[in-house]
């Protein structure tokens, strides 16, 4: 079996009484896209924080990237370790330009010493900036700041810089949130395009883009991981039913 | 496709041209006429000028209010002091003073950088006043009257030598050396180092997830401002022949962040001619009345409230964009 | 054993009682500043000026001939319309950028500034003095205690206790507190926040006021005195915690003692140095100080 590209093993933390992640275990398939699921509460953008290195696992767990052991590690290195993550609550530089985002976080494909060079002189950031401006279809909006863009253009731009560094997985929270009908099918065919080069690891509230995009799903209550499968098998757990209506 | 960060960047460039060229006309038409007050002047406003730009530094690239800055330029001009009544050569009290900056400000970023915003202003306000009380006590040197006797030296240049002496010459060198600072501050931060510095400004918490240790950042960007600073206060004993601990006392802080306020925070070029007008306004204004400090505060007060970006932040963006459209894409 | 008795009687109950006089006065000018913080989240970098304007309008009125009790209940009463004057003139108009901490910090430090030489303007550079309203000293187990900073200790305690008894005890405090907590929240529950931002600055900048007059007769007068005040002013607030009442009384207490009593053992010039010394590392250690902010406590 070959080793996930990501994957935490009972990875828990407490805020005074309250198991915000509780004993969560699961792996991330290369080059899939597997997306959490659960309702409001249950502690899935608590559980990215723990992923990602913002906060600490204080009541224990492990997180591994490709096997190794990358626990509690502050967030710059788990980027050094292949890991980056969009936010749910767009979290961009806004009073700097798109591009000057996205070169930001490009600049790290660079080696040290071009941080001592004009900027112009880092030639493969500047590449990957166009780039990913084609791919994210923000050309035009390049030298606008990113406060002035529309909430789905800056909701694409969180997942175009969090994809800038090259990195093995994605965490992507809710990246559809608040966006229109349009926006939302256009940015899932984005996601589904990733996977060629990232694997996605993706909270979702949109059922329907759940279903259509995800090829493993994981759902959580209260902290805990309820179930897990293949959308379909997920969607018919009465467990998981329940969690969602109350009922069966 | 230009990027307006360089661009920006390249208008100062522009505008500390134009300043250098009015220094230069000012160097030679107080030398025509034998002036040393107002030379002596424009070469303190310059000095000061240092301090400013080490200010700007760090609050309007990196985002901190420093309340203390003046604590480095103190400690470089008394450190310089003491090398020049030992060594009396301009070269050595520029070294010293750059080794100086670079170990105080690790130590002083040390302590001051656990903490950011209010608290930040806070501590590097404790850490000045802290260090002018002991200089002031402190008998050896000088106490409260400072230190005098600081020999006249001579700025060997190869093929020629300045006399610290000459209002004209050592006005000049203190342009160049101005000038090599502001170079060197406004290279590094058109690089990636520097654009970090300005990302930390606009989001400090998005950094560390770009691949960055944000603390190591702040540490780079305070020793640059330290050394800066230091370096500045070096060349004051070169000018005036004694220090005191007045060059450390909040006065001298507070005068930079005015500066740089009035000039234009984030705009480098802007602690510069903000020194300039600092300078200008308190003669001028001191000419009429001793409490010119009224005028000044309640300018700076207007300043904060209506016109934030100061000088350099109005004019600066429009030779921007003029130069953008002169320039090719 | 006896000497032991006669070095607490002669010598340190001497310093404690100094060290007392000046608690209680950095205690007054600690809270104002403290509530400013809590409240508004604002550091009023002027709050010296304040507590030396307290101190000058004594002076002057005091020459005119007006009794000192009355100057106790007169001069804080005068700063209430000018700290209201400020808060609603010059705060508000930079409460609502995104950099306030910054902004407000630095328009404030011009506010000091402007006043400073204001002082300089209307009374002239050199120290002036007011007389001490009560003379003579009593004696208290064996202590001698001069008359005056007994009572000032006393009318300091009775205002400090009066003060936290507001806070925690009525409805008005009760609104402030609110207000400080979540002012949103507040605002919709019909608290006045616009009313209570600039009732508190003013108060706060009374206390300072206060403080100013009680102290004037021991200090002299001059310009620059709320520059040398406010240091130790705004290390008693972060030892003791930004928006903390208790914590303004408490570490107030403690580094005025500490102060006093050091300056037996070490020359008074280095103790200044010590105090602020106690600032850096409570900063660098826990930069929240001892105590919760207000409303938070």
């Amino acid at each position: 079996m070959t080793t996930p590209v990501l994957e935490t093993r009972n990875l828990s933390i407490w805020f005074g009484g309250l198991r915000a992640v509780d004993n969560v275990s699961f792996s991330v398939a290369r080059n899939r896209i597997t997306t959490i699921i659960g309702p409001n509460g249950a502690g899935k953008s608590t559980l990215f924080n723990l992923i990602s290195g913002a906060i600490r696992p204080r009541a224990g767990g492990h997180v591994l990237i490709d096997g190794v052991d990358y626990t509690a590690q502050p967030p710059y290195k788990m980027q050094a370790a292949g890991l980056a993550r969009s936010f749910q609550i767009t979290n961009l530089f806004f009073n700097l330009s798109v591009a000057e985002n996205l070169r930001l976080a490009s600049q790290i494909l660079e080696p040290w010493r071009m941080a001592w060079r004009p900027v112009s002189a880092s030639k493969a950031a500047l590449a990957r900036v166009d780039e990913l401006l084609e791919r994210f279809s923000l050309t035009e909006k390049a030298n606008y700041q990113a406060g002035e863009l529309s909430h789905g253009e800056q909701r694409r731009l969180e997942v175009a810089v969090a994809l800038a560094c090259k990195p093995k997985v994605l965490l992507l929270d809710e990246p559809t949130q608040g966006m229109s009908h349009g926006d939302t099918q256009d940015t899932a065919e984005l996601i589904k395009s990733l996977t060629s080069d990232v694997s996605v690891l993706l909270i979702e509230h949109d059922i329907g883009l759940v279903m259509s995009l995800s090829d493993h799903v994981i759902v959580m209550h209260q902290g805990q991981k309820l179930a897990e499968g293949a959308p379909a098998d997920v969607r018919n757990n009465p467990a998981v039913q329940a969690a969602y209506f109350g009922h069966a | 496709m230009r990027d307006a960060l360089t661009n920006s960047m390249r208008a100062s460039h522009l505008l500390a041209f134009v300043l250098v060229v009015f220094a230069l006309i000012t160097a030679a038409v107080g030398a025509a006429m034998n002036d040393t007050f107002y030379l002596r002047l424009a070469t303190e406003a310059l000095i000061f000028a240092g301090l400013a730009l080490s200010v700007d530094i760090l609050l309007g690239y990196t985002g901190l209010l420093s309340l203390g800055q003046a604590l480095y330029f103190g400690l470089g001009a008394y450190i310089s002091a003491l090398t020049l009544m030992q060594v009396p050569s301009f070269w050595a009290a520029l070294l010293v003073a750059i080794v100086s900056g670079l170990v105080l400000g690790l130590v002083g970023g040390f302590i001051a950088l656990r903490v950011r915003g209010v608290y930040f202003a806070l501590i590097t306000f404790g850490m000045a006043q802290v260090i002018a009380k002991v200089i002031y006590n402190t008998r050896a040197l000088g106490a409260s009257d400072g230190m005098t006797g600081v020999p006249i030296i001579n700025v060997n240049l190869g093929i020629t030598s300045i006399s610290s002496a000459s209002p004209a010459g050592f006005f000049l060198v203190v342009l160049a050396v101005t000038m090599v600072l502001y170079a060197l501050v406004a290279y590094l931060l058109d690089t990636p180092f520097g654009r970090l510095l300005i990302a930390i400004k606009a989001n400090d918490r998005r950094v560390p997830f770009l691949g960055y240790k944000a603390t190591t950042l702040r540490l780079g960007s305070y020793v640059l401002a330290a050394t800066i600073a230091t370096v500045s206060g070096a060349l004051y004993p070169m000018l005036r022949g004694f220090v005191s601990p007045e060059l450390l006392f909040f006065a001298t802080s507070g005068n930079a962040v005015i500066t740089v306020i009035l000039g234009g925070v984030g705009t480098l070029v802007g602690a510069l001619y903000g020194s300039i007008l600092l300078t200008v306004l308190k003669s001028v204004i001191g000419s009429w009345t001793e409490h010119h400090l009224i005028i000044i505060g309640l300018l700076f007060m207007g300043a904060v409230i209506f016109f934030p970006q100061g000088l350099m932040g109005v004019i600066r963006p429009k030779v921007a964009k003029w130069l953008s459209r002169g320039g090719k894409s | 054993m006896a000497g032991a008795i006669d070095y607490f009687q002669f010598v340190l109950a001497p310093q404690i009682v100094i060290g007392l006089v000046l608690g209680v006065a950095v205690i007054l000018v600690a809270l104002g500043l403290t509530i400013i913080f809590g409240l508004l989240d604002v550091i009023n970098m002027s709050h010296g000026e304040f507590y030396a304007l307290g101190a000058f309008i004594s002076v002057s009125l005091a020459a005119l001939g007006v009794p000192f009790w009355l100057l106790l209940i007169l001069v804080p009463a005068l700063m209430l319309p000018v700290g209201y004057v400020v808060e609603r003139v010059l705060i508000q108009r930079v409460f609502h950028s995104p950099d306030r901490h910054v902004t407000t910090l630095l328009l404030t430090f011009g506010l000091g500034l402007v006043l400073e030489d204001v002082f300089r303007l209307i009374w002239g550079p050199n120290p002036l003095r007011l007389d001490t309203p009560i003379r003579g000293a009593i004696e208290v187990a064996g202590l001698f205690l001069p008359l005056y900073r007994v009572f000032m200790i006393g009318i300091g305690a009775l205002i400090i206790i009066g003060t936290a008894l507001v806070v925690y005890r009525t409805r008005i405090g009760a609104m402030v507190r609110a207000a400080a907590f979540d002012r949103n929240m507040a605002a919709s529950l019909g608290v006045p926040v616009q009313l209570v931002y600039a009732g508190a600055f003013a108060f706060g900048v009374s206390l300072a006021g206060l403080a100013g007059v009680l102290l004037a007769p021991i200090y002299s007068v001059f310009p620059t005195m709320g520059r040398d005040f406010i240091l130790m002013a705004f290390t008693v607030v972060i030892v003791g915690g930004m928006g903390s009442i208790a914590g303004a009384v408490i570490a107030g207490l403690f580094l005025t003692q500490v102060q006093a009593i050091a300056s037996l053992y070490i020359s008074p010039v280095w103790t200044d140095p010590i105090v602020f010394g106690i600032m850096v590392i409570m900063l660098m250690v826990r930069p929240q100080g001892l105590f919760g902010r207000l409303g938070h406590a």
